[in-house]
């Protein structure tokens, strides 16, 4: 018996559930996200129509006959203007850089920030803003990274810590969570691939490792320009690479080295030449896709703080939507208490309504997540 | 603390999350409490419904055993009633109020991912109705490795047997470590068996990833009778050698079918370590003094040698007694590594591996021991095992 087959970090990754279950294409990340904000959408005005109903019910059978419109008067205007795909990411991009800040707040290593932003990434792509709200989500998320990477945190030190926040309210949607997660918990980020890259570019700086001489002299001053391009690569891989949709289309070396590129292109340029012959169509392709990943990078500000527009942006959006949530899915502490406790007096023809309903979402579902392709 | 910076956009929600607006009151039913028919039947989110459908492909059975922290079920596929599986309903913890537990967490985070022959299959996860997790498992009927090493009225085996079980645990481990996941609870139990005879790490409860190697980590993992010296002693910085030294220990145990070092509690476990291996000292290890809790029995008592390990474990030959002390070497840094482990010398003498088919079984039935008895020569039975096995004719390796 020998090992001779040997793993590669490649091989690793294609067997991970954030390449089986979290790489999409471009376009299959958009039909999803597009499906899951129309359902929302159309499910937030049905809710408030049915509270609607129910007011001017209670109204009517109240002693409250004079005014019958009263109850209803009170309530928003019926045509409910709902978050667009696009308003929802950027929302969820603001609600991210939230994370990151909470997470530095409470001393949290890097790991645990990274994981809890990247699960709420993945929560939102099946599930929207209009229905469960992100700062509760991003609660829960943070809290749940504690435990999945290790670094334990009691509960009642967590809640005490933020504001407004009791343990019960981190738990009600811890389950809406990991559901969501698709009940995987790992994930893959490009920290350890930086730092291999930097200790072979190290190596090479000083002479310990060899390298190919065919692609001509080492970049020039090489130890002080690795060392710059490390910390420029790092806060990379520490805000733009969470924000940004980076981890749905690209491996985590192809992340890592896109960073590089941004931090120093002649540099990281040489380095890759000098592994990879890329004077071909192979060749060619690579540099396609880290040059279209780095493009993506450089969407989004490389700052854990929103800048100023940014911010702005997002607090009309926040108004927007709470103007448009879904009524019936705002006090997750009480539906989670029905849940669990179950719940015997249900009404058969909701059953019925909401399984047909279920039928159809099936059928717009179904091809989410079919064996998607990758565009890396 | 200081209060937190979670400043939410526009107007902070007055009073947190419990504040009702008038519609979302209106939303819920006359109790305050959501109405059931809006809740629990809502199943129409993407991702409920991707739940429902996945719910939907299996059919639960009757109830094969209970754990700390599931039941397990047989169950099958429900488009195809003679494809089993075993389903692993996790508990709902009531005296555990931080959520989900951490041992279903680590459970499903590593099975998600490791994906071997030697290690369990996950083959799928869903929720059921009151938000059971539901781990859908290979189902495994054959018992496990204590089971037989227990059974020695009834199962014999050889060093051909053992050097399959061994191969097929020491490649898990190998896949483990060479995907930075420390397994931590490696022992006979763990080892299920597959109806084709195929061994698999099971119960990755108290499994870790170590890919940040400067992380603390805790010590008080491993089941003492496996735990290594390092954890005895407190190391909070440990490596992929903490499983090694528990296969080592499932290899010595299936040699002699006892555990090899039994110890009543930690202190008493050090006692045996430094009996059965020998005193970790400065000499055999460089900085064990150091450890947290590093405290040995006087006086010491001096590594084991050649001729001890022989002796008593000599039935799985000259390079299986070598292959055991480098997995037992107290040293971690020196211990032998999963990697080297499958390329000791060992796998590739005689006699070779049985092939699955022809592995002993559990509650084998007396024709089978009488015809393993034929076949190849056996292991003695009892506890005096050890003893005695030397002084047996292993007339396949000579
Ligand atoms: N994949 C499987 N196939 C068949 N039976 C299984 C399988 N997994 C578990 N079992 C049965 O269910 C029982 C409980 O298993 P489980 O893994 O929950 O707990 P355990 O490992 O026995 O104990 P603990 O959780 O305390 O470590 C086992 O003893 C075994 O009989």
């Amino acid at each position: 018996m020998t090992s001779s087959n040997i793993i590669t970090e490649d091989d690793r990754y294609r067997t991970s559930t954030q390449f089986r279950l979290w790489s999409f294409t471009r376009d299959s990340l958009n039909a999803v996200r597009t499906t899951t904000n129309r359902l929302a959408a159309d499910r937030v005005r049905e809710a408030v129509r049915r509270a609607h109903e129910a007011l001017s019910s209670a109204d009517a059978s109240d002693a409250d006959l004079e005014n019958p419109s009263r109850g209803v008067s009170a309530m928003p205007e019926r045509e409910i203007d709902c978050l667009t795909v696009e308003e929802e990411l950027r929302l969820v991009t603001f609600y991210c850089r939230q994370t990151l800040q909470l997470g530095d707040h409470l001393l949290f290593p890097t790991q645990v920030k990274t994981t809890a932003v990247q699960y709420i990434k993945r929560f939102y792509i099946t599930n929207s803003l209009m229905t469960y709200d992100p700062a509760t989500i991003l609660r829960t998320a943070l809290y749940f990274a504690t435990k999945t990477e290790n670094h334990y945190c009691k509960l009642t030190k967590f809640a005490e810590a933020i504001d407004k926040t009791r343990p019960e309210d981190v738990l009600a949607s811890e389950f809406l969570l990991t559901q969501g997660l698709r009940f995987t918990f790992d994930v893959r980020h490009p920290f350890r691939a930086l730092e291999g890259a930097v200790m072979e570019m190290n190596g090479i700086a000083s002479g310990v490792i060899p390298y190919n001489t065919d692609v001509g002299e080492r970049p020039q001053n090489m130890g002080r320009r690795v060392k710059t391009a490390h910390g420029k690569a790092r806060e990379y891989l520490k805000t733009s690479a969470l924000l940004t949709d980076v981890y749905f289309h690209y491996t985590p070396s192809q992340i890592m080295m896109a960073t590089l590129l941004i931090a120093d292109q002649e540099l990281t340029h040489w380095y890759i030449a000098s592994k990879i012959f890329l004077d071909d169509l192979a060749g060619h392709k690579i540099l396609a896709t880290l040059a279209e990943c780095a493009c993506m990078l450089q969407a989004i500000e490389p700052t854990v703080q929103a800048p100023p527009e940014e911010r702005k942006a997002a607090g009309a959006l926040s108004k927007k939507l709470k103007k448009c949530r879904n009524p019936e899915k705002i006090d997750l502490v009480a539906l989670q208490r029905v849940k669990r406790e179950g719940d015997g007096k249900v009404d058969e023809k909701i059953i019925k309504k909401r399984k047909l309903e279920r039928e159809q979402s099936a059928k717009e579902g179904e091809d989410l997540f079919g064996p998607s392709l990758k565009n890396s | 603390m200081a209060v937190s910076p979670l400043v939410l956009p526009g107007a902070a929600e007055k009073g947190g999350p419990t504040a009702k607006s008038k519609l979302q009151s209106a939303a819920a039913s006359s109790n305050g409490t959501p109405n059931a028919a809006q809740s629990s039947t809502e199943v129409n989110d993407v991702a409920e419904q991707m739940n429902e459908d996945e719910k939907a492909k299996y059919v639960k059975g009757k109830k094969l055993g209970e754990g700390t922290y599931a039941n397990v079920y047989l169950g099958h596929i429900s488009s195809s009633p003679s494809s089993l599986v075993a389903i692993k309903k996790i508990k709902v913890q009531q005296q555990y109020t931080e959520g989900m537990a951490p041992d279903a967490i680590r459970e499903l985070k590593f099975l998600q991912e490791l994906s071997h022959p030697n290690i369990i299959s996950l083959i799928s996860v869903f929720s059921s109705k009151d938000q059971n997790i539901n781990l859908v498992l290979e189902f495994l009927p054959m018992g496990d490795l204590e089971m037989l090493i227990k059974d020695t009225s009834g199962v014999r085996y050889g060093m051909a047997d053992i050097k399959a079980w061994m191969g097929m645990l020491s490649r898990a481990v190998w896949f483990c470590h060479e995907n930075f996941v420390l397994h931590r609870d490696i022992k006979p139990n763990n080892l299920l068996i597959a109806a084709d005879g195929e061994v698999k790490l099971a119960d990755f409860g108290l499994a870790r990833s170590f890919s940040d190697p400067y992380r603390l980590m805790t010590s008080t993992v491993i089941t003492i009778w496996y735990r290594p010296p390092e954890l005895l002693f407190g190391a909070r910085q440990y490596s992929g050698a903490v499983d090694v030294w528990s296969v080592g220990l499932v290899f010595a145990e299936l040699v002699i079918r006892v555990p090899y070092l039994q110890g009543i509690n930690e202190v008493d476990q050090i006692a045996k370590l430094c009996m059965g291996v020998g005193t970790p000292t400065e000499e055999n290890w460089p900085g064990v003094s150091k450890l947290p809790d590093y405290t040995v029995p006087a006086p010491p008592s001096p590594v084991m040698g050649i001729d001890h390990y022989l002796s008593m474990f000599g039935t799985v030959g000259q390079e299986g007694v070598d292959l055991l002390m480098k997995m037992l070497i107290m040293d971690p840094r020196r211990r032998i590594t999963a990697r080297q482990v499958l390329e000791h010398g060992w796998w590739s003498s005689d006699p070779r591996a049985t092939k699955n088919e022809d592995l002993p079984k559990k509650g084998g039935g007396e024709s089978k021991v009488a015809e393993d008895l034929g076949r190849r020569p056996g292991m003695v039975d009892d506890e005096r095992a050890g003893k005695v096995a030397r002084k047996l004719d292993f007339g396949g390796m000579r």
